[in-house]
């Protein structure tokens, strides 16, 4: 018993930095109604902003991890202006958008080998590997820290979103841009605001996956799973996002606690296709009715 | 007030409005009649920034106009579009408060809020309920008082009579006289041409990108023309 509650923990832990890099994906779905495929590379930049902030700057941890967090959330902002401001002008079809942004997905990854190197990076040591112990159980002061510090900005992200001004605009946006200019909305300034938080929220996801893992130019192909996960919670719903990826850390660690971490990937994703056959809206899609 | 001179929009390589000059003065209604695809609501849609004219100027109060839609609203000119276009995702006063996005007077918004409420008492008792639940009707009064809360000194109507039955089409048509009284200007645009006559004080008539007949409203309704293409009668000679 102790042994499934502490999958369950582990789960948790890692299905929240999902939800991080998860809830980013959404937002700049429910707005622009395409796949960023982008933000793997802000992700692995931010890991990379976070080692080197800690290693060559040695800045503490929470200052490089905040950093991190706003020069990924630049970055975000810079590529929204370099590879889709350009076709939102043009009122480019949506697949343009999506061919742009695996160029630049592509270009991060390889701008990373090409400077750096394509070596594998280790964090420097910030938690003790020492578990805490309550009762049998034992849990990873990382795993920990992971969970806490995720669910903090996600409680944060979601307050702003459903209770602040701003964040019913960013509502309005993403169910009709022409009618939130019409409110006086500054559609373009959400743009830049909803890339610059899902942005800020990759780039802490990333140094939290470096944390736990390693740093190298592939580790923003994680957001596969964070964007299955946000399909599988249903594009557009922030907390669906957040659900979703939850769900997929704990199905992931407990098919490796007690089948195979062989199987880890197939069982999770074959569960998410027959959820998502099943409702292909995903958990907690935009399913907005209206009546007239 | 909003004087537009020579208007040219393309879209690709179509030339939707091909050099229009419109005039709406102080407290007018002033309709824009003309069937489907005339250019009517691409002519609002260029004077509220969502559309970008090739050629010409739009002036409001002598000064010429933005081109960005945010800037366009905070000038005091408000759009209420076709197919009404309410957030179906957000509650019936949110839409409203999103109307006043750009006032920062918060006692002054409570007051506008109460305001719309008492002129479409349907939305006081919708207020908790999701947009996209109210019928066509509701959402158009719904539409119209999210463009009140901005406070507008002209509204922009684009086919407010759009898909209703006909009782509520008559209840919109008073909405639109009483916005009159409150001493706000209205550019109508409508395809029900015989309605939006009867209410207006000046109008112009549009065909493919022209405009082909201005005039007092009462002239343009007694001319056979329009009566025969707009309002349904045959003229016999």
């Amino acid at each position: 018993m102790t042994g499934f509650i502490q999958q369950i923990i582990n789960g948790l832990s890692i299905g929240s930095v999902y939800a991080l890099m998860a809830v980013g994906y959404s937002l700049v779905y429910s707005i622009m109604n395409f796949s960023n495929f982008a933000h793997g590379g802000i992700i692995m930049f931010g890991a990379y902003f976070g080692f080197f902030f800690m290693t060559l700057y040695k800045f503490p941890f929470s200052i490089a991890f905040i950093a991190s967090g706003i020069c990924a959330a630049l970055m975000a902002i810079l590529v929204e202006r370099v590879a889709y401001k350009p076709l939102r002008d043009r009122r480019a079809p949506f697949l343009y958008f999506i061919i742009s942004a695996m160029g630049v997905s592509i270009f991060l990854e390889n701008i990373i080998i090409a400077t750096i190197g394509p070596t594998f990076r280790t964090y420097p040591e910030v938690f003790s590997t020492q578990p805490i112990k309550i009762g049998n159980m034992a849990i990873g002061r990382i795993d920990l820290t992971m969970f806490i510090i995720s669910a903090v900005f996600l409680v944060l992200l979601i307050y702003l979103i459903d209770y602040t001004k701003i964040g019913k605009a960013i509502q309005a946006t993403s169910f009709n841009m022409k009618a939130s200019a019409l409110m006086g909305i500054n559609t373009d300034f959400i743009i830049l605001l909803v890339f610059g938080l899902g942005g800020f929220l990759a780039g802490l996801a990333g140094v939290l996956f470096g944390m736990k893992y390693t740093v190298y130019p592939q580790i923003g192909n994680i957001t596969l799973k964070s964007f299955i996960a946000a399909v599988f919670g249903g594009l557009g719903s922030l907390q669906g996002a957040v659900i979703g990826s939850v769900l997929l850390g704990i199905i992931e660690t407990i098919t490796s606690g007690y089948i195979s971490s062989q199987y880890r990937d197939l069982i999770a994703f074959v569960l998410l296709i027959f959820i998502l056959v099943v409702r292909p809206m995903g958990l907690m899609g935009k399913v907005t009715e209206d009546k007239a | 007030m909003l004087k537009v001179r020579n208007l040219h929009v393309f879209y690709g390589g179509i030339h939707a409005l091909k050099g229009i000059n419109v005039e709406v003065k102080q407290g007018e209604i002033v309709t824009i009649i003309g069937s489907n695809g005339a250019g009517k609501s691409t002519l609002l849609n260029t004077i509220t920034g969502i559309v970008k004219p090739k050629e010409g100027e739009i002036f409001y109060k002598d000064k010429k106009l933005s081109l960005i839609p945010h800037k366009i609203v905070a000038n005091g000119i408000c759009q209420v579009p076709e197919g009404r276009l309410v957030f179906a995702n957000l509650t019936v006063k949110d839409n409203l408060l999103l109307g006043a996005y750009l006032r920062k007077d918060k006692a002054e918004i409570n007051k506008d809020l109460q305001n719309v409420y008492e002129i479409f008492p349907r939305l006081k008792e919708r207020e908790k309920q999701m947009a996209g639940t109210l019928s066509g009707g509701e959402q158009q009064m719904l539409a119209i008082g999210r463009a009140l809360m901005g406070r507008p000194e002209i509204m922009l109507l684009d086919e407010p009579s759009l898909g209703l039955a006909p009782l509520l089409v008559d209840t919109i048509f008073k909405i639109i006289l009483d916005i009159k009284k409150m001493g706000k200007t209205i550019l109508l645009v409508e395809q029900n041409a015989f309605k939006a006559l009867e209410i207006a004080d000046r109008a112009y008539v549009l065909e493919q990108g022209r405009i082909t007949l201005e005039g007092s409203a009462k002239d343009i309704a007694a001319n056979p023309k329009v009566q025969e293409a707009y309002l349904g009668k045959r003229v016999t000679e």
